[in-house]
């Protein structure tokens, strides 16, 4: 489904991926983790097409389609996704309005059951993002994702400043968004999400700009729950990224 | 009419008026004011109205088309309510007492433009009268437009809401396509009597070559409210207007005004408010945009005679680098205790809410026309259902008009 070759990315001038290489499948579920800094985020805005990110060399193949240089709108259109770390506050601009676009867009029919579930109704009024908490902004992101029907989800540290009882609603839509068929690219430095999905099909360490080891879930998080990403790094670095 | 002030006024005719760039009268043509029976309202004029939500002409009190004036000033609906809906003309002939409501809050020799609609206006616009202790729960809507090139259209507009009434008055002005140049001068006197309350909204559609000039003063008395709504789109050649509100003790006014730029227009908008006595209060709102070669002054002048208190806000974005914006607020206080601030911000597109839109799916342009409407949204108390239906229809055409290119 996605092939990311030799991607290099800069942001603001500075290299931030070096040479990135990665292969999901369908209806898998990847997590990237390392710690802040490493370019997991810019990885994921790289994938999306965002225009803060300048892709210096490689490519980035979606489904046969190359969409190394394409618009990030058209990569919507081809059914990414991206759950932003920190969305924008966008005054006057209604949650709701966004909300139904995307239904009408997307045509998801089980809007108002996850809603509820999400509990994003109790929002729908408010402007987008305008002093929601940051629990509140998981979940609201979460479900626009969700609305996409996405076949690809980027999804930008889900668990990231969130409490415990956000974190379990947001792994449940997670681990629902792969029993529906979607892969899923989720990027994470605290791994607090991981113990709650259901299904993890590859986890990558990313340090300083590249993945340095890919593996299964128990190979890799254990060690980085033990000994830190450092550490994990230096046993785990000759193994290298995938090819 | 005095021959001294006559006089006066003509000589007035010559003088540039001190804001807004200066109009040679001469350059337009004068027609005949009249009052008729039937009205020819043509294709034209329904297809223009619709952009302002108007094109219903079943509900329009008060047409004016040129130099001529239609009404129906007993419509089934506000007859039981006894307002009176006419062209001031024909009040001034039916009723004494309208003659002391006029060139009162505006005087003739304002400027040039106030100086030519009392020469030569001949008195047509409309009178609404609302009398005391009525709440009119239908807006009265009216419409003015300009049909023919280089003319000049001339409304005198005076609404008295009696003490303890409210009303809702919609007023829209504009010209169908292919008009190319015109003047439209128009002078609005409203008297808020005590613990009435007037809610106005104007909307307006000109095209590039039109030149407006509104001269407003407005009265509001003890314990009365001044609501207003005010929204310019499509393109003009220039606009400049500043009226006046004096309010009176625990008396109070919002205005909130979105201004949508385009073309080579300029548009000198702002408001002056008096709190002549205590406790009155005031909120001036204005949502800015403009692009192309647009150029808009966006003044306020809040003078605080009174223990009051009073607060501008003016908030602009910039879409083109051709474009200007100025925000000239100006706060007055001649008495120790009166409250006065105002805040101004001038900024462009956020490119991370537009980079934000545009990963949901959204194209550039409609990524821009959700951040401009979501900009130019005002939440005005008081506003009716369907009023703010219209408004809200006039605001999505200005977001989308704006966005695209």
């Amino acid at each position: 489904m996605l092939r990311i070759r030799d991607l290099e990315v800069s942001v603001g001038g500075r290299k931030v991926v070096t040479g990135v290489n990665l292969s999901v499948g369908s209806n898998e579920l990847h997590v990237i983790i390392g710690p802040n800094g490493s370019g997991k985020s810019t990885l994921l805005a790289a994938i999306m097409g965002l225009s803060r990110v300048n892709i210096l060399n490689g490519s980035i193949i979606f489904e046969e389609t190359d969409i190394t240089y394409s618009p990030s709108y058209e990569r919507a259109k081809l059914g990414i996704a991206l759950a932003h770390q920190n969305p924008p506050s966008i005054k006057g601009v209604k949650f709701s309005e966004i909300v139904k676009n995307l239904i009408k867009r997307c045509g998801c029919s089980d809007y108002t059951i996850m809603s509820k579930m999400l509990r994003v109704d109790e929002f729908m009024q408010r402007d987008l993002f305008v002093g929601f908490s940051g629990g509140e902004r998981k979940r609201a992101e979460l479900y626009l994702v969700m609305l996409q029907n996405p076949k690809l989800a980027l999804l930008d540290e889900p668990d990231s400043g969130v409490d415990v009882e956000s974190l379990n609603l947001i792994a449940e839509f997670i681990n629902l968004l792969i029993k529906r068929g979607s892969s899923a690219v989720l990027v994470t430095h605290s791994g607090n999400i991981l113990s709650k999905l259901s299904r993890i099909d590859r986890v990558h360490l990313m340090i300083d700009g590249n993945i340095i080891f890919s593996g299964l879930a128990d190979e890799v998080v254990p060690l980085v729950f033990k000994y830190g990403f450092k550490k994990t790094a230096e046993a785990l670095g000759k193994v290298g990224g995938e090819g | 009419m005095r021959v001294d002030l006559k006089e006066q006024l003509i000589s007035l005719l010559k003088r540039p008026s001190s804001f807004g760039p200066d109009i040679d009268l001469n350059n337009y043509e004068l027609s005949e004011p009249k009052i008729i029976e039937r009205l020819d309202i043509g294709d034209d004029f329904t297809k223009a109205s619709s952009r302002l939500g108007l094109e219903d002409k079943s509900k329009l009190n008060y047409v004016q088309i040129n130099e001529s004036a239609m009404y129906e000033a007993l419509r089934e609906s506000l007859r039981k309510y006894n307002v009176k809906v006419l062209p001031l003309r024909k009040a001034l002939d039916e009723f004494m007492y309208v003659k002391d409501m006029v060139w009162k809050l505006v005087k003739p020799d304002q400027d040039k433009y106030t100086a030519a609609s009392y020469l030569y206006g001949g008195e047509l616009g409309y009178f609404i009268y609302v009398p005391s202790n009525t709440n009119v729960p239908i807006p009265i809507y009216s419409c003015l437009a300009i049909t023919s090139n280089n003319k000049v259209q001339f409304a005198h507009n005076v609404i008295y809401v009696d003490e303890g009434s409210e009303v809702q008055v919609v007023t829209g002005c504009l010209v169908p396509h292919g008009i190319k140049g015109g003047l439209h001068i128009g002078i609005s006197e409203f008297y808020v009597g005590k613990n009435s309350r007037l809610t106005f909204t104007m909307l307006h559609a000109w095209s590039e070559g039109i030149h407006v000039r509104p001269r407003t003063g407005v009265r509001v008395n003890a314990g009365g409210e001044y609501v207003n709504y005010y929204v310019i789109y499509s393109p003009v050649a220039s606009l400049q207007t500043y009226p006046t509100i004096t309010l009176g003790a625990d008396s109070k006014a919002s205005t909130s005004s979105v201004i949508a730029g385009s073309g080579e227009g300029i548009y000198d908008v702002g408001t002056k408010v008096i709190l002549a006595e205590d406790n009155s209060s005031v909120e001036l709102l204005s949502k800015v945009v403009a692009k192309d070669a647009a150029e808009i002054n966006a003044r306020s002048d809040v003078v605080a005679e009174s223990l009051g208190k009073g607060h501008v806000e003016c908030l602009g974005l910039l879409l083109s680098p051709k474009s200007k914006i100025s925000s000239i607020p100006a706060l007055t206080s001649k008495k120790p205790g009166a409250i006065l601030s105002h805040e101004a911000a001038i900024g462009i597109i956020a490119q991370e809410e537009l980079e934000y839109l545009m990963s949901k799916g959204f194209k550039e342009d409609e990524a821009k026309s959700i951040l401009i409407r979501g900009f130019i949204d005002i939440d005005v108390k008081g506003i009716p259902l369907s009023v703010k239906a219209e408004i809200d229809r006039v605001l999505d055409l200005i977001a989308s008009n704006i966005a695209s290119g």
